[in-house]
């Protein structure tokens, strides 16, 4: 552990439930840690907050480890901070400076309702993978392992794909809060695999429409999923979207 | 909804026919300006090339036709994804940025809508200066025909309309240098190997369609054809 000690400024977004207006509120940490996390900054404020009897920030987090997706804040207008491929649970405060301020807002997009403070309602995301992002296998024994040779590009690329945790970054950072990054991903994994081929087409005109439903806007190619999705997921998942969705033609009604 | 509908009105498929659309004007554009260059080789090829496109008839009317409908439906597209962005997040972020790296997030990309909104205003503008212009006529080989030619050194001529000209061309580059590259992407027509030579392809084009552009008039102005 560093034995210095550095000052941060924080503006925090604050806000009752979905019903009241939010606003900035300004706190100061004056004796963060640099080896501390950027949830750790938010638990030692709050442990402050509840000792002097007021109201804690409430926010998202489970694993800390940069693998569960739960974690959820954008700092200084971008998702999960500065730092490329790191959800927030994994940003330290090393990287910041002495006296910095740091904005601190929840994900905003109509298809993700206010909760409370820096907590939205995420399951829009949920509901568009139970449209279709799975595949169905009959019940009893368990398949056997390798019975299925897969090549080595499409295993590696399905890899890639199936690396997103779910987080919603991508719909947070996009400016027209677009989910295509989350649903092309899952598309462009189960596309790559035998296993997905049965209900290739049905998938992603259900998950196409789904996610038009849930509110989510649409895809400008401004990119900027791909830049702060901490799974690194590339837009290529968005074109293999698109020409899943063309093959598909058959499937629209 | 019939099946065309239904595709046409869903993300994917809004963003495949702004794509096609886009191409297709694209196509048009690169014509366009070929058309254009024939200005330096002279009064009698300009006018001869007007001449021979408006003896196609029938065939002319369905390209017109058919780029009205591209153009239109393609404005449509660009206008009804931005009114669709508005409603998409309601609460604005109190600060915003970009995390660069991989963003395509940029000058071009984030003023689609405006230089669009200008381009489709000049479409309108520039169609009263040439298309529904009432011609001089000029003979060459003994056929009368427009004198495009001379429209061209008359409107040309004027300070003003030569520097709305050459603005407008440099939006268009930049509308271009978003717009090509993103219809491949939106085609599905990409892949983590092409990705950055198309991104780089897209931006020579753009350069090399708006200089083409901004040449003819700024020649003509500055006399030196």
């Amino acid at each position: 552990m560093s034995d210095q000690t550095m000052t941060i400024h924080l503006k925090i977004w604050r806000q009752k439930d979905k019903n009241s207006p939010g606003k900035l509120v300004d706190y100061t940490v004056d004796d963060a840690n640099p080896d501390m996390s950027f949830l750790e900054l938010l638990d030692w404020l709050n442990e402050r907050l509840m000792n002097e009897g007021r109201e804690p920030v409430e926010f998202d987090h489970d694993c800390r480890e940069g693998i569960c997706g739960s974690c959820n804040l954008v700092l200084n207008g971008m998702a999960h901070g500065p730092m490329q491929g790191t959800a927030v649970c994994q940003l330290h405060m090393r990287k910041y400076k002495d006296g910095d301020t740091i904005v601190v807002e929840p994900w905003r997009a109509r298809a993700f309702p206010h909760i409370k403070d820096l907590v939205v309602d995420r399951s829009a995301l949920d509901r568009i993978m139970a449209a279709g992002g799975y595949i169905s296998v009959n019940t009893g024994a368990p398949a056997d392992a390798n019975a299925i040779p897969i090549n080595k590009y499409d295993a590696d690329l399905a890899f890639d794909y199936a690396a997103c945790i779910g987080c919603g970054a991508c719909v947070a950072a996009c400016p027209n809060s677009s989910a295509s990054l989350f649903t092309g991903a899952k598309i462009a994994q189960l596309a790559h695999l035998p296993q997905g081929h049965p209900e290739r087409k049905k998938r992603v005109v259900s998950m196409v429409d789904k996610m038009a439903d849930e509110g989510f806007g649409d895809c400008s190619n401004y990119a900027e999923c791909e830049a702060v999705c901490p799974a690194e997921i590339s837009i290529t998942s968005i074109a293999e979207m698109r020409r899943e969705y063309f093959k598909a033609l058959s499937e629209i009604e | 909804m019939s099946k065309a509908a239904t595709f046409l009105n869903s993300q994917v498929g809004r963003k495949i026919a702004t794509g096609v659309t886009g191409f297709g004007l694209v196509l048009f554009i690169i014509v366009h300006l070929l058309g254009n260059l024939a200005y330096f080789a002279g009064a009698e090829a300009i006018n001869t090339y007007s001449h021979t496109l408006h003896q196609l008839g029938p065939l002319l009317w369905i390209v017109r036709l058919g780029l009205l409908l591209f153009f239109v439906y393609h404005a449509w597209l660009g206008i009804s994804i931005w009114l669709e962005r508005r409603k998409a997040r309601p609460d604005k972020y109190e600060m915003y940025a970009s995390r660069g790296g991989a963003s395509r997030q940029s000058w071009s990309s984030s003023s689609m809508i405006l230089t669009g909104i200008l381009l489709l205003l000049f479409v309108i503008t520039h169609l009263n200066t040439f298309a529904f212009h009432d011609f001089e006529k000029a003979i060459h080989g003994g056929v009368e025909m427009h004198d495009v030619h001379a429209r061209l050194s008359e409107v040309f001529a004027q300070p003003i309309y030569t520097i709305y000209y050459v603005v407008i061309m440099v939006l268009l580059g930049m509308h271009l240098r978003h717009g090509v590259w993103s219809a491949f992407q939106s085609l599905g027509w990409m892949s983590s190997k092409t990705n950055p030579i198309i991104y780089s392809i897209a931006f020579v084009l753009a350069l090399i369609i708006a200089a083409g552009f901004i040449g003819l008039p700024l020649s003509i102005y500055f006399e030196l054809v």
